[in-house]
């Protein structure tokens, strides 16, 4: 089978995973739930006709065996309980690997499981009343027949806006050679007048491979009329026959009922038939891009933007007024592009987080926990790069939330709180961050046992320990080896602590930070760049070597005289706008020796998570776009710099990394 | 008044039975292509109503050629020859606005039924 249709399928294969996952969870709070029945059966069904398109067998019919499950639950012929839940959820697990055993080796068989075997014990749960045969024989063959849901809904909300649904059956001359391509007119044809196919048969995937004879239905909706519409199908060649037929019932069946519901109802039904149809529009308006394309582009803009500055700076010293002006224009029109390619870059944090709820619910079942999972800011969008590596830690943090945090009920009872455990997990963006946090309304973190084990581990003294704030105990946590469960427990335990957090989100740039509250809960906060590869950095300048220092980590410049510099317990500090302020001579950090007799410094006042600090330098030059680039292997090890830009002028500027300066 | 036709096709032999099959369909041939250059310079000199393109060619290809025409005559006919097993090239070719394509070896029928569709 073709490798390309391959990884759509399984791309594809593995959103429906998810909305199985995701409709299951819905059915689990309300089995009444219509919707989700219907989600989960097309999903089934959908996925049953992907597997069984690209061959594989067993992935096929283990999706036919549980859509029929589905199918008797939507027709109200049986009913679902918790048995069958847990028994779709299994099901849906092993689809999930079968699809990773389809990209490991190319088969849906489990070696270690009989799923043919397994799927006999839906039909059991389905055939506890009778009229099996029927219900199976109309699923393999009604697909356009009886109309699926969502289809009517689009037929219906497109009704109402002046368009004719059509149920048309195109008819191709006997030896029309390149079939695929013919079809391929036809729909062309359509869609150029503005119409819409919502379903075909045979699918569009059999269309594409050829696998029909010469007749295909299409369920069609346009504005134009029946005979507009032949006789432009017909104009296309090899064409033999068109016929054309009314969909009428769609709206009409639907009228009814809808008068029944309550006014409140119908207009959340409204909202949702909108918005199937726009999200209809916007499915043939996108695109699949691979990534490496992305990453492609996006190297190339950072090239653009050194070029475009390395111009800038030669421009600059002979000052020409024409030139000026276009350069302006320049500069504003590659802003745009950099933005629009950012914007390309961006995806959903959804993505990410679609996959916890079946997570949360799994390890709360396990550790008999009751929690409740309430998931903030999804639409939150962040860089394609983050979504592979941010996974991981944040089902780290959530596990730790659950296992750790959350108590048992009956301890939560004797505390007086609510049996059920909240754990949110939320996103937003802040500045040129993206905020993703785990709160919890758990025991908190026991400050009296983190000390302990950190004057154990001899990394403090008690005395140090007492005046130390709470934020900074808590980074202890974040110590790689340092936990304070004795016993690991099966699920977080396991001697990895929070450190794995750390170190994914520092290698993304990003930082961590605890908050807790005996008793009250937990906050464990990632803060991460928008992105990783062009930022704006302020340029500073010490005996003539230029330093950039990211914008984003700025809150102020200001000068400030060395008289108001003062000491406090051997630190140098300030007070800036009545804010007790630390200032770091710069020069002293990076250990270069240092003439300037000025008395008054250049400040640069930066921020990392709460805290603040001021940066003393020689001169500030400006603020420019530099494109990072790693320092390498060989520099691992160097803290203070968080990678190298290439300015204008082609000279090298180290960029700092001011969460580890102080 | 007959419809005017440009042939594009690499291949003489080609251009000679495309030849012969429009004009005894009762079309003139106003010209010859060898290459997508070729053809979208004689497209711009003679105006053709209908051109009939190869894909694969030397130079530029049909496909190319297609876009080039379509820049100064968004209206251009142009029906695209395709070998067999080019179906993707096909689409791709009506994408950037074919209005029709044959298969090579060409039918008689086929070819006049192409011209007539297409007006």
């Amino acid at each position: 089978m073709n490798e390309q249709y391959l990884s759509v399928f399984i791309d594809e294969s593995k959103e429906y995973i998810q909305t199985l996952n995701d409709s299951l969870l819905r059915l689990e709070k309300d089995y009444q739930d219509s919707e989700a029945i219907n989600e989960t059966f097309r999903a089934l069904h959908t996925l049953k006709g992907m597997a069984g398109t690209m061959g594989f067998e067993t992935m096929s019919k283990l999706c036919h065996k549980m859509e029929q499950l589905l199918d008797k639950i939507r027709s109200k012929k049986i009913k679902l309980d918790s048995a069958m839940l847990d028994r779709l959820f299994v099901g849906v697990d092993l689809l999930e690997k079968m699809i990773d055993s389809i990209v490991k080796s190319g088969t849906d068989q489990l070696p270690e499981l009989d799923v043919i075997e397994f799927a006999k014990g839906f039909e059991i749960l389905s055939a506890e009343t009778g009229n099996k045969e029927i219900a199976i024989e109309r699923d393999t063959t009604g697909a356009i027949v009886a109309l699926s849901d969502s289809v009517e809904r689009v037929i219906a909300e497109a009704v109402k806006e002046g368009y004719n649904a059509y149920q048309m059956t195109v008819t191709l001359s006997e030896g029309t050679q390149f079939k695929a391509v013919r079809m391929y007119m036809v729909f062309k044809a359509i869609e150029d007048h503005g119409g819409q196919i919502l379903s075909s048969k045979p699918s569009v995937e059999d269309i594409e491979q050829e696998k029909f004879d010469r007749e295909v239905e299409l369920i069609v909706v346009i504005k134009e009329e029946k005979e507009t519409l032949r006789n432009m199908v017909m104009s296309i060649s090899e064409i033999e026959r068109v016929t054309i037929q009314d969909i009428l019932h769609a709206e009409v069946r639907h009228e009814p009922v809808e008068k029944v519901e309550t006014e409140e109802k119908k207009k959340e039904k409204e909202t949702v038939k909108t918005e199937s149809v726009k999200e209809r529009r916007r499915l043939t308006q996108t695109v699949r891009v691979d990534i490496d394309k992305l990453d492609n582009l996006m190297n190339l803009m950072g090239e653009l933007v050194i070029s475009r500055s390395r111009i800038a700076d030669i421009l600059r010293k002979y000052s020409i007024k024409e030139v000026d002006e276009s350069l302006s224009q320049l500069n504003r029109i590659s802003l745009d592009l950099q933005n629009v390619v950012m914007k390309i870059r961006m995806v959903p944090i959804s993505f990410v987080f679609n996959r916890f709820p079946r997570m949360v619910r799994d390890v709360a079942k396990q550790l008999n926990k009751e929690i409740n999972f309430i998931v903030e800011g999804e639409d939150t969008e962040l860089d394609r790069t983050f979504v592979e590596d941010i996974g991981e830690p944040i089902l780290h943090m959530l596990r730790n939330a659950i296992d750790h945090g959350i108590e048992s009920k009956e301890e939560r009872l004797a505390k007086g709180k609510p049996p059920v455990g909240t754990v949110v997990l939320s996103a937003r963006h802040e500045g040129n961050n993206v905020v993703i946090e785990v709160r919890d309304d758990g025991r908190g973190i026991d400050r009296a046992a983190v000390v302990k084990k950190a004057i154990e581990k001899g990394l403090i003294t008690e005395a140090q320990a007492e005046s130390m704030p709470d934020e900074k105990v808590y980074e202890f946590l974040l110590m790689p080896g340092f936990s304070t469960k004795s016993e690991a427990t099966e699920l977080s335990g396991r001697g990895v602590g929070l450190d794995v957090v750390k170190s994914v989100v520092e290698s993304l740039n990003g930082t961590v930070s605890i908050e807790s509250i005996k008793n009250k809960g937990t906050t464990v906060t990632v803060r991460l760049p928008l992105t990783l590869a062009i930022i704006q950095a302020l340029l500073v300048k010490i005996n003539n070597l230029v330093y950039a220092i990211p914008i984003a980590n700025i809150d102020s410049t200001l000068n400030i005289s060395k008289e108001q510099i003062q000491k406090i317990q051997d630190r140098q500090v300030s007070v800036i706008r009545g804010e007790i302020i630390p200032i770091v001579r710069l020069w002293d950090v990076l250990e270069l020796p240092h003439q300037s007799e000025d008395s008054i410094y250049n400040t640069v006042i930066v921020r990392v998570g709460n805290r603040k600090y001021g940066l003393a330098v020689d001169t500030l030059i400006g603020q420019e776009d530099i494109v990072i680039k790693s320092l390498g292997k060989l520099f691992s090890d160097v803290r203070i710099f968080s990678g190298g830009a290439i300015l204008g002028d082609g000279s090298i500027a180290l960029i700092l990394d001011v969460a580890n300066i102080a | 008044m007959a419809k005017r036709v440009l042939i594009v096709d690499d291949a003489a032999f080609m251009r000679m039975l495309l030849k012969d099959i429009i004009t005894k369909a009762g079309y003139e041939v106003v010209g010859e292509a060898a290459n997508g250059v070729e053809a979208v310079e004689k497209y711009k000199e003679l105006k053709p109503d209908v051109v009939t393109m190869d894909i694969t060619m030397p130079e530029m290809n049909g496909i190319d050629a297609i876009k080039k025409i379509r820049e100064f005559a968004p209206d251009a006919k142009i029906i695209v020859c395709s070998a067999m097993g080019q179906q993707a090239m096909v689409v791709e070719a009506i994408q950037a606005g074919a209005k029709d394509f044959i298969v090579k070896p060409f039918q008689h029928s086929r070819v006049v039924e192409a011209l007539q569709k297409i007006g």
